[in-house]
């Protein structure tokens, strides 16, 4: 008993030849996006517990999160993310023409900035660090440090995936390999600008707010 | 580092000493003898029989799907095996430790375990059992079957679906060695806090479980990735998403959940190891932690974990019936639909895991309401299958009485969840065996499932049918076994019985608790027919071969290949033309007819970097539990290292012409799973990527 | 996405790298340092209340995620980019219940902590070490 009727006439062909390859960039630039929306969930979790410990009881007597973010000095981060991940976004228009050296001056510049980025954050713990406002005074300090931190994070990875690229640049010119690992961490360059959007307007911003 | 440690610490050996071998402890030493000896009956055939490079080649460096499947499912029944003898020591222990008077054996007061070993007990079969037992067999059946299902060569990223394989094991590996080597966590699989924190938990036996969950979690997320991948490009021609078959849209279904609720169960424990590792505060009981962020976080991920594991099992009840009832599935789009709603539902449910923590009754009403409508698709389902084998020509084999026990178990498990889902029921049977009872039904299910998908599709892989009588044997006595445990379970919840004891005070409980052990009984017998079964196909496989379609029924395309299935899948891509494409062939008389030309194709090498990063992540879970700083540290560079370095060698591939094609499928038997798989043979050649 | 009469086609030539638009990654730039300068100056400036100050700094981020998705990302719902449109707009629901699910359950559980402190049982625990 079977659904399906006798097709009439003689049999549509039952197999496809001239093999081709699936569109390899797409195929891993799409799973690239994928591996960035679980990227994102694991921000989600990570505002999660900080919307969760941000209460006054999880300051433990110690200082709150008004005491130490600086969302004016936050600010030239947010210049230098955004302007890492502009001068990336300019290197991937550059590599529509193939142009070599625009390309890489855009990664150089791109290098420069998120290095800059992330020596004002290392600062800005420094300065939390002196007054005695550590990860392990208490809840609410843990989760801001643990969540700021992991976007630094991101931004560190991103750097060497820079730095790696720039030789296999060089050595392999901009062959389908490289072009994907392009895409992909403009990808996920970007994604750390908006990141970080969330991450200024939600912790800097709101934690001025009383 | 940060943290005040029990115990002592080393640079070089980090918190390892000689003393945290438990050589004074007989059921262990008696685990670790059996380990060995079940060892080397592998170990020992394989030297004798000269096949070590084979193995390594073909199989641990292999990037096809279908071998990858094929490990995913034998790590998978091992784990099962050890979470089986878990389950086994904890009905004992309860049996023996009933009342104040009952005796104690081995340095336990009561039974033969004492608490804190029991307490690793259970917290290793949980464990085990949902993340190291499900979770790889369903994985690799996905991983097997839905490549084949779609008309692909593979999947979308061959070497990262290694990777996933071998963090998996390792993962498994690291419970394994907390046998051995120090202990287990004692805080459950759920690992509560503030229980889990250090001044709680000050030895390594949490570590273990968290690190072995962690690796093996990034597994999982990334065999999301590649299964979404592969499903949305790698599609054959004419396999439009309304021909998609039912296992490929459940398996996409599950790994949309995996993909996004795994990440959160990754914060979950991250957050837990920087406050062990660390000193940071998030969940301990004091300084502003949170101790119900931890249990909020960890139930966020455990929802959609179950479902994670359930929606498989429906793809498989879906892919069984209909073949075995000679009729096709009732309601396709409304099937499809609820999948996607169960799992879309299964996403604001999870707070019925803790009702009685007190978030108040609007909370609890929501999430009681959410957790209700999940009964509405899963119904939806039930009836789909009961109508597909209405006025069907229904066949008994093995895989349709696994399933159809499969449906009957989700009848008493989905009831039983819709009890708890209301809290005032809730609220008095939270915490007992009821729940243990109910969860156990849903799991169970997921397992019968396992065994009917394993019994349908083993001849698919390995080209040989398994024997029905030992089949059927195995299945009746795990039926009987689930139905005696189970039962008394539930009365047992009712009578109040609490879970996680290993002393119990009440000695009224004692009937219920023996038939309890008597099923136990039959499940040890179901365990003799499974091995049985095996020895039985294995060894008269000759006179069970079996051509593309050994049920003679089946309806989807994976059944159009050989049987084994070659390394290749299909020699020309097939063009499909309608859901249940074997059926309609087969309506159309064309089912048997082959390619008459053959066009070079293009397969993956082998390669060494999965099983590399693999060993890497062993270190470095390892080196983290016993904070090993210098192996930890010098593990993680070395994955960082490896994937740098081989981002530098791409994979070119290898191409088998058109000619080497016509000889390959024109042999007797096409080269099926365990034959060597290349010719030529790439790994043998140059530098291996 | 296969093209068999070009099978080794220039990289270069792939959509993905040809959406790049240096228009949108320049008004993307733009438009968010200034909106998130105009949330800092309303916040420095305590121009608003606290609580419609919060709802207006996250009409912000939201409307900069948006743009950042049309911008950056260059997600619409053409071929080469709609399966990226479409796993983001599954995804953002999980995003919102995960996250306000768990801020709503616990606000809920907020007057069982303002009961009055009751003797011998501290509500701020003492530190363990």
């Amino acid at each position: 008993m079977d659904a399906h009727a006798k097709h009439e006439g003689p049999l549509p062909p039952l197999w496809h030849y001239g093999e081709t390859e699936h569109d390899p960039i797409s195929t891993k630039t799409l799973g690239f996006w994928l591996y960035m929306l679980s990227d994102a969930l694991i921000f989600a979790g990570l505002f999660a517990a900080y919307g969760v410990l941000d209460q006054p009881m999880n300051a433990a007597g110690g200082p709150g999160i008004a005491k130490i973010v600086h969302p004016v000095a936050a600010f030239w981060q947010t210049i230098a993310v955004l302007s890492s991940v502009l001068a990336y976004s300019l290197a991937t228009v550059a590599l529509k023409t193939g142009n070599r050296n625009g390309v890489l001056a855009g990664i150089i510049a791109a290098i420069v900035l998120g290095i800059i980025f992330v020596g004002l954050e290392f600062a800005d713990f420094a300065s939390l660090f002196a007054i005695g406002a550590t990860p392990d005074t208490s809840g609410m300090l843990s989760a801001f440090y643990i969540l700021v931190a992991t976007h630094g994070l991101h931004m560190m990875f991103g750097i060497l995936w820079m730095l790696v690229l720039i030789p296999q640049i060089f050595l392999s010119g901009f062959n389908t390999a490289v072009v994907t690992r392009l895409l992909n961490l403009r990808l996920f360059w970007q994604f750390q600008a908006s990141v970080w959007v969330c991450v200024y307007v939600f912790v800097y911003l709101r934690g001025t707010i009383q | 580092m940060f943290v005040q440690l029990q115990g002592a610490w080393s640079p070089l050996f980090g918190r390892l000493t000689l003393d945290s071998i438990p050589y004074s402890n007989p059921i262990i030493i008696f685990a670790f003898a059996f380990s060995v000896i079940a060892g080397l009956a592998v170990v020992i055939p394989v030297l004798y029989y000269g096949k070590v490079g084979y193995i390594f080649r073909e199989w641990i460096c292999s990037v096809d799907h279908k071998k990858i499947g094929v490990m995913y499912i034998i790590l998978g029944l091992v784990m099962l095996f050890r979470g089986f003898v878990d389950g086994m020591m904890i009905r004992t222990q309860q049996v023996m430790a009933d009342g104040p008077h009952s005796p104690g054996f081995l340095e336990a007061q009561h039974g033969y375990i004492p608490p804190s070993h029991f307490d690793q007990i259970y917290s290793s079969h949980g464990t085990l059992m949902i993340l190291f037992a499900a979770t790889p067999i369903l994985t690799g059946l996905g991983n097997v079957i839905v490549p084949l299902q779609i008309g692909a060569r593979d999947m979308a990223f061959p070497r990262m679906n290694a990777i996933s394989l071998w963090l998996t094991v390792m993962g498994a590996m690291l419970v394994m060695a907390s046998l051995f080597i120090g202990d287990f966590s004692d805080a459950g699989w759920v690992g509560l806090t503030p229980l889990t924190e250090l001044p709680y938990s000050p030895s390594v036996g949490v570590d273990y479980w968290m690190w072995a969950i962690q690796i093996s979690s990034i597994g999982t997320t990334l065999n999301a990735i590649n299964i979404i991948t592969t499903i949305i490009g790698m599609r054959a021609p004419g396999m439009r998403w309304d021909r998609l078959p039912i296992f490929t849209w459940t398996t996409l279904s599950t790994s949309i959940i995996g993909l996004t609720a795994f990440p959160i169960l990754g914060v979950a424990l991250a957050l837990l190891g920087a406050d062990r590792y660390l000193g940071t505060h998030f969940y301990t009981a004091g300084l502003g932690g949170n101790l119900m962020l931890y249990t909020d976080l960890f139930w966020i991920w455990g929802h959609p974990e179950v479902y994670f594991l359930v929606l498989p099992a429906f793809g498989i009840l879906s892919e069984v019936i209909p073949t075995f009832s000679e009729k096709p599935l009732f309601g396709y789009i409304t099937m499809v639909a609820a999948t996607f709603a169960i799992a879309g539902i299964s996403w604001s449910v999870w707070l019925h895991h803790f009702f009685t923590m007190g978030a108040g009754p609007m909370v609890n009403t929501f999430f009681s309401v959410a957790t209700m409508l999940v009964g509405i698709p899963t119904g939806v389902k039930v009836f789909n299958w009961i109508l597909t084998m209405y006025r069907g020509r229904i066949t008994y084999t093995t895989p349709m009485l696994w399933s159809v026990g499969a449906l009957l178990l989700l009848l008493i498990g989905g009831l039983t969840g819709v009890m708890l889902a209301n809290p005032a029921i809730n609220y008095t049977v939270h915490n007992s065996v009821f729940v243990i009872a109910h969860f156990h039904c849903m799991v169970l299910l997921i397992a019968f499932t396992i065994f009917a998908a394993i019994i349908y599709w083993f001849p698919k892989v390995f080209g040989f049918t398994l024997d029905e009588h030992n089949g059927k044997m195995f299945f009746w006595t795990f039926c009987i076994a689930t139905t005696v445990v189970f039962t008394a379970m539930f009365t047992l919840g009712f009578e109040g019985e609490t879970r996680r004891l290993d002393y119990l005070y009440d000695p009224d409980w004692m009937p219920m608790l023996i038939v309890e052990e008597i099923g136990i009984g039959f499940y040890c017998l179901s365990v003799f027919y499974f091995f049985r079964m095996l020895y039985v196909s294995i060894r008269d496989r000759e006179k069970n071969r079996c051509g593309a379609d050994p049920w003679g029924t089946a309806r989807t395309l994976e059944w159009l290949t050989h049987s084994p299935v070659p390394f290749y899948n299909f020699a020309v891509t097939p063009q499909v033309h309608e859901l249940d494409e074997l059926a309609w062939r087969r309506a159309n008389n064309c089912e048997a007819l082959m390619p008459e030309t053959y066009d070079p194709i293009h397969m993956p090498k082998n390669s060494m970097v999965p099983i590399i990063i693999g060993v890497f992540a062993f270190g470095f879970g390892f080196g983290m539990v016993w904070r090993i700083w210098w192996m930890a540290g010098f593990s993680l560079l070395a994955i960082i290292a490896t994937v740098i370095i081989s981002s530098f060698t791409p994979d070119p591939g290898y191409t088998i012409t058109a000619e080497e094609m016509r000889r390959l499928e024109e042999r007797k038997e096409p080269p099926g799973i365990v034959a060597d798989s290349h010719i030529p043979r790439p790994m043998a050649e140059e530098r291996i990527v | 996405m296969t093209d068999p009469h070009n099978p080794n086609p220039d990289p270069l030539l792939h959509s993905e790298v040809q959406q790049a638009s240096l228009a949108g990654y320049i008004s993307g730039y733009t438009l968010t340092v200034v909106f998130l300068g105009i949330g800092l100056l309303i916040t420095q400036l305590h121009g608003l209340q606290p609580a419609p100050l919060l709802v207006t700094i996250s009409g912000l981020a939201i409307f900069l995620l948006i743009a950042q998705c049309m911008l950056f990302f260059g997600l619409d719902v053409s071929r080469y980019n709609i399966w990226k449109t479409v796993s983001l707009i599954l995804t953002v629901p999980l995003f919102i219940l995960s996250i306000g699910l768990t801020v709503w359950m616990f606000h809920a559980l907020g007057p069982v902590m303002a009961m009055p402190e009751m003797p011998g049982m501290p509500l701020q625990p003492t530190v363990l070490q």
